[in-house]
């Protein structure tokens, strides 16, 4: 494939949970209220004092088969450039058939304008120069990595190289493009 | 032929400002969803799908039940159903205009309903739904008109409508079908998933439908002078009876494997219906409750002594049409959505908004079936020798 492929890595170890990426893609992409592009999921095991937890930064897995794009019966779904995945809000026509196919949870209806709306990656960012998605730039512990699979060379490629990695839900057949460090 | 549908007594003209009120219930309580947004409604970020589509989901079997006296009546030359046909065909309109207006009213942006055709996406299931419903109702339209037309001067129908007839047939069949594909083709619902769908969904829609055709044949006997038939109303309690027990039968076939496998995933939506899950037992009533009703139902259908005997039948017809819609018009679409992807547990329960803009479809449905009913009547009703 060419040209780049768009991919997120997440450092499960180094991530505190703090929600800093939450709020600053609230503050970036001004989301309604109530509703949000991106979240923690923790998962506490054990039992106490014995415990330990994960904390994982969710959002759009811009999956390479993406179920979403498959349903849209309007096109408003599509694989964008860099292979992301991409609404087309003046398309999309509210019918929410794209959010009942994604197991990831990862899209609602924005209910100012009723189109569907989730993570784009901060495209608007990339397509004016910047490299960065504004959970990664605001990310204390740089637990978050945006970049090219495509290139051998990129952070999230050397990452995926050289740690241990998982998807969510590689049963559902999505092929994510959003992974998790051990 | 039309004009008969604006002539009537005092009692039809109540009926039709009764619908009338229905519609205009709706119209303002979707007023206000238009301006502001689905907020308005009791759907959520985990329960994306709510009464509509699942009201939508019920209907689409009832129209797809009109099949169930046109395949008899055209494909076997079963005359008993002559004067029976018309009547599920003109079900069938009624029941195919409200399901466009259910998917319509859950849109989060109306205004662009036409970019399903603007934009058509063939791998998209809801494309297909749109496109077998809206043949759906060219058919019935066209077939109904053409024949009953051909009826009104005692003549027989044309030929080149024979074809189109037969056409409708699988076409019935495939509305549903593509209906149950919107749900079973997601991995990301484990409780949809199951290839067992489509032929539930045909099951309960030929019990649901017929029961709701005898029901208005029913009332068409006790308050005009047109009778579809004694003989027609048994024999569509008949198939009632057969596409009930059918449809037990695929309900257990899906208990057994979601249950005996016991996948998590695969059980949970069950346990959330019967038990409840995690104190979320806000359904666990209705559908015990459906499944009771249904036990009786069956069994007094299936003794010939009961599901004859005329004066019970209409209560059977209502307990097996209200089995039904607990069946896919509570259970089946919210649940769906029950935990989440992502673990979580949502309970939803319509607001006082989606209450009337469901009740105001429902009215426009009926208004629409009482035209064609009064006309179809009206011409009836002169071709009896007095």
């Amino acid at each position: 494939m060419k040209g780049p492929r768009y991919a997120m890595v997440v450092d499960t170890r180094t991530c505190v949970g703090c929600a800093a990426c939450v709020i600053g893609c609230k503050a970036e992409n001004d989301t309604p209220d109530g509703y949000s592009r991106d979240w923690i999921h923790s998962l506490v095991a054990g039992e106490f004092p014995r415990l330990r937890m994960t904390i994982e930064s969710r959002r759009c897995n811009h999956c390479e088969k993406a179920p979403c794009v498959s349903v849209c019966p309007t096109g408003a779904s599509h694989v964008g450039p860099g292979g992301t995945v991409q609404v087309d809000p003046e398309k999309c026509s509210g019918c929410k058939a794209c959010i009942a196919a994604c197991p990831y949870g990862a899209r609602y209806v924005d209910p100012r304008s009723g189109a569907v709306d989730k993570c784009t990656f901060c495209w608007h960012r990339l397509e004016a120069g910047k490299t960065t998605t504004s959970c990664q730039e605001i990310c204390p512990t740089q637990s978050i990595v945006f970049g090219d699979l495509n290139d051998p060379e990129s952070e999230v490629s050397r990452l995926l190289k050289t740690r241990k990695w998982y998807v969510l839900q590689p049963d559902a057949g999505t092929a994510p493009k959003h992974f998790y460090l051990e | 032929m039309l004009e008969a549908a604006f002539r009537g007594g005092g009692r039809y003209w109540a009926l039709l400002g009764f619908w009338g009120l229905l519609v205009a219930l709706g119209l303002g309580a979707w007023g206000r969803q238009f301006t502001e947004g689905l907020t308005v409604t009791g759907m959520s970020q985990d329960v994306t799908w709510g009464i509509y589509i699942a009201q939508f989901t019920f209907l689409v079997g009832v129209a797809a039940s009109a099949v169930m006296v046109v395949l008899p009546y055209y494909l076997h030359n079963y005359k008993v159903f002559g004067r029976m046909v018309i009547l599920g065909e003109g079900l069938a309109i009624a029941a195919v205009l409200m399901c466009m207006l259910f998917i319509f009213v859950d849109m989060g942006q109306p205004t662009r309903v036409a970019n399903v055709l603007l934009h058509p996406t063939p791998n998209s299931m809801m494309f297909w739904d749109m496109v077998a419903l809206g043949g759906y109702l060219v058919l019935n339209l066209l077939i109904g008109a053409v024949t009953f037309d051909a009826e009104r001067r005692e003549a027989p129908p044309p030929h080149w409508i024979k074809p189109i007839i037969v056409l409708s047939i699988p076409w019935a069949v495939s509305i549903h079908t593509v209906t149950a594909f919107l749900y079973s083709g997601l991995e990301a619902r484990a409780f949809w998933m199951t290839a067992i769908l489509a032929p539930r969904f045909l099951a309960s829609a030929f019990a649901s439908g017929p029961s709701l055709l005898i029901l208005l044949a029913l009332i068409l006997r006790r308050f005009t002078r047109f009778d579809p038939g004694e003989e027609a109303i048994r024999k569509l309690a008949l198939i009632v009876t057969y596409a009930m027990t059918v449809n037990i039968f695929f309900v257990g076939v899906e208990l057994f494997t979601a249950l005996y496998s016991d996948m998590p995933h695969h059980t949970y939506p069950f346990r959330y219906l019967y038990l409840g899950l995690h104190g979320h037992d806000s359904l666990v009533p209705w559908m015990w409750f459906g499944a009771a009703l249904t036990v009786v139902c069956v069994t007094l259908l299936l003794v010939p002594r009961t599901r004859n005997d005329l004066r019970l039948l209409p209560f059977l017809c209502a307990g097996v049409i209200l089995a039904i819609w607990i069946e896919k018009g509570v259970g089946l679409v919210i649940t769906g959505f029950v935990p989440n992807p992502l673990g979580r547990i949502t309970d939803y329960a319509p607001t006082g908004v989606e209450v009337a803009v469901t009740l105001g479809v429902y009215g426009f449905g009926f208004l629409v079936l009482s035209l064609l009913y009064k006309i179809v009547v009206n011409v009836r009703e002169r071709m009896i020798p007095a």
